[in-house]
C-alpha cells in the first residue's frame, strides 16, 4: 500500500475532509455517478486482469497440454505441477540463476544510479543538461531496439565491441568471439544491457528525490565537520529511503520478469543456461505446450515476488521510514 | 557561501571541473549505443561489414533506410503498431480520467475497495499473465485479432494511469471547481473548462507511459499475433534477426525508425516525466 500511496503529488492533503466532494451535497446522485465513472475501468480490469489471474491459478493445478487446447478438457492434478517443477533440476537451476541475475542487476542499478545522481548534484548546469539528455535518450529507447543494437554491437566479426576490447589488449584477441554461445559471457552481457537500459530511470528518479532535500541540512552537517560518506549515511540515505525502497522493489520485479532481452539475444540458450523465470514460464507453456506447468512457474514467481515485497516493506516500516 | 574567499573557491571550482569531466565521460559511454544505432543506420553498406569499425558514418547514406522501408509489409507493420498503440492510449486515458475524477472527488461506498484493487493489480507482473491471457483470447477466438491486443495493453496500464491521474486531480484545489459552479458553470462544462486544462501535465505523462508500454511491447504481440499481416513493429524487427542472413544495416535502420518517435517524445517532456513520477515520493 505504502508503495503507491507515495506516488501522488505532495501538495494535496490526502484525507482532509475540507477537500471533500462537491457532489456530497446531492445525496441522490452521490452513489450512482462515481460508480458509473469507475465502472468501465473496473470492467476492463476484471476481464483482462481478474479473470486471467484466476485462470492462472486454476491452470496451475491442471494438466493442460496441447490436446486440452482443442478439446478444452483438462485434468485436475492438484499440486502435481508444483511438486513436479520443484523436483526438476532444470527449474532449480533457473531459480538460482534468476536470483543471481536479479541481485546483480538490482545491486548494480541502485549503486550506479545513486552515484550518478550524486554526481549530477555536483556538476555545472550545462553538464547536467547534457548528462540528463543522454540518460533520457537511453531511457526512451525501446527495449526491442536496444536489444537489437546490443546484438549488433557484440556481433562476432563486425561488432564494435569486440574490436574495441581487442584494442584495449587486456582481454586478449576477441575478434570473432561469439558472446552468445557461451553461457556466462552471454548472461553477463544481458545483465549489462539490463543495467544500462534501467540506469536512467533510477538515476533520474534519485536525482529528483535528492533535489528535494534541503541544502541547509548538508550545510549544517558540513559545519559540524561531517564528511561526504557521513552525509550519505546520516542525511541522504535516511531521507531517500522511501524512494530507494520503491525503486528496489520495482527493479526486482522487472528483473525477475525480464523477457525481451533474454529471449531476443539467446532464447534462453545455449542449452538453457541463460533462462530465467520469465523465459522459463514462456518456454514451458508455449514451446513445450505444457500450459499447466508454465502457469505453475508463473504462480511461483508471483508468490516469491509478493513475499519479497511484503517482507521488504515490513522491514522498512519497522525502521520507521515507510509508513 | 555569500562571500567566498579565493582559497576556498578554487578547490571547489577544481572539484566542479573534475565532476564535469566525469559526467561527460559517463554520458559518452551511456549514450554510445544510441549513437551507434544512428551511426550504423547512416553508413554505407561496405562500411557496416568491415573488420575495423567506422566511427563516424561518412559518406552518409540513406540506403539502409530505403532497404528497410522496401521490406515487404513494412508499412503494414507500421500501421498495425500505430493502430494498436494509439487506440490503447486513447481508450485507457478516457477510461482512467473518469475513474480518477471519481476516486479523487467523490467519497462513495466502495472507494477504498477500488483503491485496494488498483494497488493489488499493479503488483501482478504482466509477464505472468501471458499464458492465461493467451488462453482466454484463444477460447473466445480473439487470437490474431487487433482489438484483443488493444484491450490487453489498455488494461495493463490502467492501474498506473488511474493512480497517477488521481494524484493530479487531487492537486487541483476544489475551490476552483466550486468557484466555477458558483459562477453558473455546468458540471460537465466545469470539468472540460477548468479541470481538464489543469490536468494536462498529468495527461501527457500518462499518455506517454501508455504509448511506450504498447509501442515497445514484444511478448504479448509475439504470443497473440500469429499471422504476419498482424505483426507489430517489435515482432517484425525481431523476426529480421532470425532470418538466415541478417541484413544488419536494414535491421538497425528499422530499429532507428522504430525508436525515433519515442526518443522525440521523451526529450520533449523529460522534465515533467521525472517530476511526475516522483513528486511527493520524498515528502509524502
Amino acid at each position: 500500500m505504502a508503495i503507491t500511496e507515495k506516488r501522488g503529488p505532495a501538495g494535496a492533503p490526502p484525507r482532509a475532509r475540507r477537500t471533500g466532494p462537491p457532489g456530497a451535497r446531492r445525496p441522490a446522485r452521490r452513489h450512482l455517478l462515481p460508480w458509473a465513472m469507475v465502472a468501465p475501468a473496473l470492467a476492463a480490469l476484471l476481464l483482462v486482469q481478474g479473470y486471467p489471474l484466476v485462470r492462472l491459478l486454476v491452470l496451475s493445478t491442471q494438466d493442460f497440454g496441447p490436446r486440452s487446447l482443442f478439446t478444452g478438457q483438462s485434468d485436475f492434478v492438484g499440486l502435481g505441477n508444483f511438486t513436479r517443477i520443484f523436483a526438476d533440476s532444470d527449474f532449480l537451476g533457473v531459480l538460482v540463476r534468476t536470483v543471481v541475475f536479479t541481485v546483480l542487476c538490482v545491486a548494480l542499478l541502485m549503486v550506479l544510479g545513486f552515484l550518478l545522481s550524486h554526481l549530477l548534484m555536483g556538476v555545472s548546469a550545462w553538464a547536467r543538461v547534457v548528462t540528463t539528455v543522454c540518460l533520457v535518450l537511453v531511457w526512451a529507447m525501446p527495449m526491442v531496439a536496444a536489444t537489437l543494437v546490443w546484438q549488433w554491437m557484440f556481433q562476432p566479426q563486425y561488432g564494435v565491441a569486440n574490436w574495441l576490447l581487442t584494442q584495449v589488449k587486456v582481454f586478449g584477441d576477441l575478434s570473432a568471439y561469439d558472446w552468445f554461445s557461451h553461457p556466462v559471457p552471454a548472461l553477463a552481457l544481458i545483465i549489462v544491457l539490463t543495467v544500462w537500459k534501467g540506469l536512467p530511470f533510477v538515476a533520474l528518479t534519485l536525482f529528483a528525490a535528492r533535489g528535494q532535500i534541503s541544502e541547509s541540512l548538508y550545510e549544517a552537517a558540513r559545519l559540524d565537520g561531517a564528511g561526504t560518506l557521513q552525509m550519505f549515511r546520516h542525511i541522504t540515505i535516511p531521507i531517500m529511503r522511501p524512494v530507494l525502497a520503491i525503486l528496489t522493489i520495482l527493479e526486482v520485479i522487472w528483473s525477475v520478469n525480464s523477457f525481451t532481452p533474454i529471449w531476443v539475444l539467446t532464447q534462453g540458450g545455449p542449452d538453457g543456461e541463460t533462462t530465467t523465470l520469465g523465459v522459463y514460464a514462456y518456454i514451458t507453456a508455449f514451446s513445450r505446450n505444457q500450459y499447466g506447468s508454465g502457469a505453475s512457474v508463473a504462480v511461483v514467481t508471483v508468490v516469491i515476488l509478493a513475499l519479497f515485497s511484503v517482507a521488504y516493506v515490513r522491514r522498512l516500516s519497522r525502521q520507521g521510514e515507510v509508513a | 557561501m555569500s562571500a567566498p574567499t579565493t582559497p576556498t573557491r578554487s578547490p571547489a571550482r577544481r572539484r566542479r571541473t573534475v565532476n564535469n569531466t566525469i559526467a561527460m565521460a559517463v554520458s559518452a559511454v551511456v549514450v554510445f549505443p544510441v549513437y551507434w544505432m544512428v551511426a550504423t543506420a547512416l553508413k554505407q553498406r561496405a562500411h557496416i561489414l568491415s573488420s575495423v569499425p567506422q566511427f563516424f558514418p561518412w559518406p552518409m547514406s540513406l540506403e539502409n533506410f530505403t532497404r528497410a522501408l522496401d521490406k515487404s509489409g513494412f508499412w503494414t507493420f507500421v500501421r498495425n503498431s500505430l493502430t494498436v498503440t494509439l487506440s490503447s492510449v486513447v481508450l485507457s486515458l478516457a477510461i482512467s480520467l473518469f475513474a480518477a475524477v471519481a476516486i479523487a472527488r467523490f467519497r462513495f461506498a466502495g472507494r477504498k475497495a477500488v483503491l485496494t484493487i488498483l494497488v493489488l493489480v499493479q503488483m501482478v507482473p504482466a509477464a505472468a499473465m501471458v499464458i492465461p491471457v493467451y488462453l482466454m483470447l484463444r477460447s473466445i477466438g480473439a487470437l490474431d485479432f487487433v482489438p484483443g491486443l488493444v484491450l490487453t495493453y489498455m488494461t495493463f496500464v490502467l492501474p498506473f494511469t488511474i493512480w497517477t491521474l488521481r494524484g493530479f486531480v487531487e492537486a487541483v484545489p476544489v475551490e476552483l471547481e466550486e468557484a466555477a459552479l458558483v459562477d453558473g458553470c455546468g458540471r460537465l462544462q466545469m470539468y472540460v473548462r477548468v479541470l481538464l486544462p489543469l490536468l494536462m501535465p498529468g495527461i501527457v505523462a500518462t499518455s506517454i507511459f501508455a504509448f511506450v508500454n504498447a509501442w515497445d511491447d514484444y511478448i504479448f504481440a509475439y504470443v497473440i499475433m500469429k499471422s504476419q499481416s498482424n505483426y507489430t513493429l517489435p515482432v517484425w524487427l525481431v523476426s529480421f534477426k532470425t532470418s538466415e542472413s541478417v541484413d544488419y544495416g536494414a535491421m538497425i535502420a528499422a530499429s532507428t525508425i522504430f525508436s525515433i518517435p519515442v526518443l522525440v517524445f521523451f526529450l520533449l517532456v523529460q522534465r515533467r516525466l521525472v517530476g511526475g513520477m516522483t513528486s511527493g515520493a520524498v515528502k509524502g
